[in-house]
């Protein structure tokens, strides 16, 4: 069953490579930099073994934790996962979840990140090789440790995306899923902080994150060498016993989704009969056109959707987390907090450029009906921006409102304004010319394939690279208004004009490409990613 | 067409507003007049005279290696109600796709009432109502909400969406479910809103893939009621299906297709020549040896 399973996985792949040129780009830039990291990876382990057992026992815990986290949190927050073999799919084969659970555990491997980490763990154990007791307690412990870091980010986004898929928890869910990923990027920055200090400072820090993430969950499998190391021999089993208990309670966890996936495949998630109620106010928000019609379905979607939801909770979470960090330091800086609601656009480019994509085939109904690649364009563009605005809105009053600084107000609305509206220009182009493979709608928002997280890192610094040059001159000016502050009056004009100018431009460009190549984009957001 | 009963009595009566005797201002044509009851004759054509409702010439698709239709020419009359018959993968999907104008073809041409599909998509498209098989709708909308949302897509008149859709819910038996959001519908449900999505702009010519598929008795009875009163006021049906009584029984005109080419094309008993649908399909396509002989592993009972 095993070998079964991860053939499976590897034929899907190679089928899914011969279909799609992307997918084959996107795999092969994901695996240089995999490979990068792995070389630098091992050599820097390696070269641990000519330090003291010490150092290197406080440092692989907290390199080897924050990958742990680092599975999990870019499983959620960025990647998905790679459903590659949908579990779902073998509902109708009489095999118990029990019997598939290990093929599936290792086809979750094969890919470029599972290999990768398997590799780095490898190279935990060459660096442990000093004496027999180390070398046998990192044999143990290698082993529970990257089944930690798998087996948290399954059983992470499996419910995650149950939740969001039901109804009664989907707004807690996209909630708790912003909040994450805010106290993720929180930490990161707390710790961003403290850096800058001496190196005989940076060690006792790093002496202390390790005791400290040695006893979290992300660090038990990892300080049980560490803690061989120090012969502190009660610990170590401690660690070990704790480490393989937590193995145990996810896999069983995972089980319990993979037994749902196996009995109940089809369900876009909260049960039949889903009624909605005859409301015409979102029809009355926008012009009784196509244009407004496309707009309207949009609005829809991102209510019903988890995948908008969940792009919801990335819109958000970037300023929340700059704000709170500069709240909890001491030494704040006033500056970062008033511009943090410009982050807000940040993935504005991306999400309106994912949007077709998102249709999947159901984009054929925009083609038989004849719509015009504009109004398609002009669609997408209302309902995301009546969706950005409120949220805009309310950050920049609440920023306002803590620092007290009116006057830096025309900037950070020249940059918020000409960042938006060539976000959505830019966006609007790209995503007619380029479709990333999507997850299905009512699939997990978090299942990827192979190459997907490539492809959606591409898009995103495509998107975000154009935006940036396309508020340039807005950008010098705003810096000018520091010597000339009348130049920030100057700058929200230009970055009105500019805006403008590159959303017309997007929505154009894109509008004609899409009537030209219609059937072209079909294919491609049909083709199953 | 015999005259029908009551819920078909509604439905004639009140189809006289979206037949395709009445539709919105047409490209190039004479809005024409609304019959009495929906039975008006078939009405000047759009497109250059006597141009046919739908006309295929050279259509080729290959995916890869595998050539899916090859150099296919085929000739729907207007006022027909034409059935496109032929074994699975002959090509029929691929064939209305191209001549939707949501495949590209590799060569070939295809008209809609002498629009070509292709260089004049807007108006061959604003002729055309659809109903693709095997592509999602946008199924995260009520059954009323995506029929409003089509019906705004075509620029249809709010007035007439309202009246439109509410008429067709209630005719295709959806109007109990049509606040449901469309991915909680069955198969069979799924497929008549789709045909009504087809309707709402009272469109010229319908084409439709595989439109009795997993639909109920009662349903496919409503369905083939509508499509013959929608070919006696002026319209034009192509339908695809692999159930050759249905398509006895429904169409006028019938084209056999297999390995992407057409086999045999006319009307009904020209194709037929005597035999049944069914048997003249088979010589025309072949059978497949052994069927009795083969799997004899499953005679016996292996619980």
């Amino acid at each position: 069953m095993v070998a079964l399973v991860v053939g499976l996985k590897l034929t899907l792949l190679r089928n899914g490579l011969r279909r799609s040129v992307w997918r084959t780009v996107g795999l092969i830039i994901g695996m240089l930099y995999g490979l990068g990291l792995v070389v630098g990876a091992l050599a820097g382990l390696i070269a641990l073994r000519w330090t003291s057992t010490v150092f290197t026992a406080d440092l692989t815990v907290v390199v080897f934790s924050i990958i742990t986290v680092g599975w999990m949190a870019l499983s959620v927050l960025v990647f998905g996962v790679d459903e590659t073999v949908d579990p779902g799919k073998f509902a109708l084969l009489p095999v118990p979840a029990r019997k598939l659970q290990p093929g599936m555990f290792l086809a979750g491997l094969v890919g470029t990140p599972g290999i990768a980490t398997t590799l780095i763990v490898i190279g935990l154990v060459i660096t442990w090789a000093r004496d027999v007791p180390l070398a046998l307690a990192a044999l143990l412990a290698a082993p529970l440790g990257l089944a930690t870091c798998f087996l948290l980010a399954r059983t992470a986004t499996s419910a995650f995306s149950q939740a969001l898929a039901s109804r009664r928890f989907r707004d807690f869910a996209a909630v708790a899923l912003a909040l994450f990923g805010a106290v993720i990027g929180i930490t990161a920055n707390l710790i961003g902080n403290y850096s800058g200090f001496h190196p005989d400072q940076m060690r006792g820090l790093l002496a202390r994150a390790a005791t400290v993430l040695g006893w979290t969950p992300f660090g038990w499998a990892w300080s049980v060498p560490a803690a061989v190391a120090r012969g502190d021999w009660l610990g170590a089993v401690a660690r070990l016993v704790l480490a393989a208990a937590l193995v145990v309670a996810l896999w069983l966890a995972w089980r319990r989704f993979l037994e749902r996936s196996l009995t109940s495949p089809l369900t876009g998630g909260g049960g039949g009969g889903r009624q909605v109620r005859a409301g015409t106010l979102v029809e009355r928000l926008f012009p009784a056109t196509p244009a407004g019609a496309v707009a309207t379905r949009a609005m829809r979607y991102w209510r019903r959707d988890p995948r908008y939801l969940a792009s919801l909770g990335g819109i958000c979470v970037a300023p929340i987390v700059v704000v709170v960090t500069q709240l909890a330091n001491p030494h704040r800086t006033q500056a970062l907090i008033v511009f943090a609601p410009i982050l807000i656009t940040l993935f504005l480019g991306s999400i309106v450029a994912s949007d077709i994509s998102y249709d999947g085939s159901a984009l054929w109904t925009h083609i038989s009906t004849g719509l015009r690649g504009a109004d398609d364009r002009w669609g997408r563009v209302m309902s995301t921006t009546l969706v950005i605005l409120p949220i805009s809105l309310v950050m920049i009053i609440a920023t306002t409102a803590i620092t007290g600084e009116l006057g830096q107000l025309p900037r950070v609305l020249a940059l918020l304004v000409v960042m938006a509206l060539s976000g959505l220009g830019v966006g609007s182009w790209i995503g007619a010319i380029w479709q990333t493979p999507a997850p299905p709608p009512g699939a997990s928002p978090f299942a990827k394939n192979e190459g997907g997280g490539a492809a959606a890192l591409i898009l995103f610094g495509a998107t975000t690279g154009l935006t940036l040059v396309c508020a340039l001159p807005t950008v010098a000016l705003v810096v000018g208004s520091v010597w000339l502050p009348w130049l920030a009056w100057v700058a929200l004009l230009v970055a009105l004009v500019t805006g403008v100018l590159a959303l017309r431009a997007g929505v154009r460009l894109g509008g004609t490409r899409l009537d030209r190549h219609w059937p072209d984009v079909l294919t491609a957001v049909t083709a199953k990613s | 067409m015999s005259r029908v009963a009551p819920p078909a009595a509604v439905l004639t009566a009140g189809m006289s507003s979206w037949t395709p005797t009445e539709s919105r201002p047409e490209p190039g044509g004479q809005p024409t007049q609304p019959g009495p009851a929906g039975t008006a004759g078939p009405v000047g054509p759009t497109g250059p005279i006597g141009a046919p409702a739908l006309g295929l010439r050279g259509l080729s698709k290959a995916f890869g290696a595998k050539q899916a239709v090859e150099d296919l020419d085929l000739d729907v009359p207007t006022g027909s109600m034409f059935g496109l018959v032929g074994p699975n993968g002959a090509g029929k999907t691929t064939t209305l796709s191209m001549a939707t104008g949501l495949l590209r073809p590799d060569r070939g041409t295809a008209t809609v009432l002498g629009h070509d599909v292709w260089t004049d998509p807007a108006r061959a498209k604003a002729l055309m109502g659809v109903l693709p098989d095997g592509l999602r709708l946008f199924d995260r909308l009520s059954g009323r909400e995506l029929l409003s949302y089509v019906g705004r897509l075509r620029s249809v008149p709010a007035a007439d969406i309202a009246s439109r859709s509410a008429e067709l819910l209630e005719t295709l038996g959806l109007a109990d479910d049509a606040s449901e959001l469309v991915v909680d519908y069955s198969a069979g449900m799924t497929k008549k809103i789709g045909l009504a999505c087809a309707l709402i702009h009272a469109p010229r010519l319908l084409i439709l893939d595989e439109p009795f598929e997993a639909v109920d008795p009662v349903s496919g009875e409503t369905i083939r009621r509508i499509l013959r009163g929608y070919v006696q006021g002026g319209g034009t049906v192509v339908l695809s299906s692999h159930v050759m009584e249905l398509v006895e029984s429904l169409c006028d005109r019938v084209a056999v297709v297999a390995q992407g080419r057409v086999l045999a094309t006319g009307t009904l008993d020209e194709v037929r020549a005597g035999e049944s649908l069914q048997q003249r399909f088979l010589g025309l396509v072949g059978v497949r040896e052994g069927g009795s002989e083969a799997l004899a592993w499953l005679r016996s009972s292996s619980v």
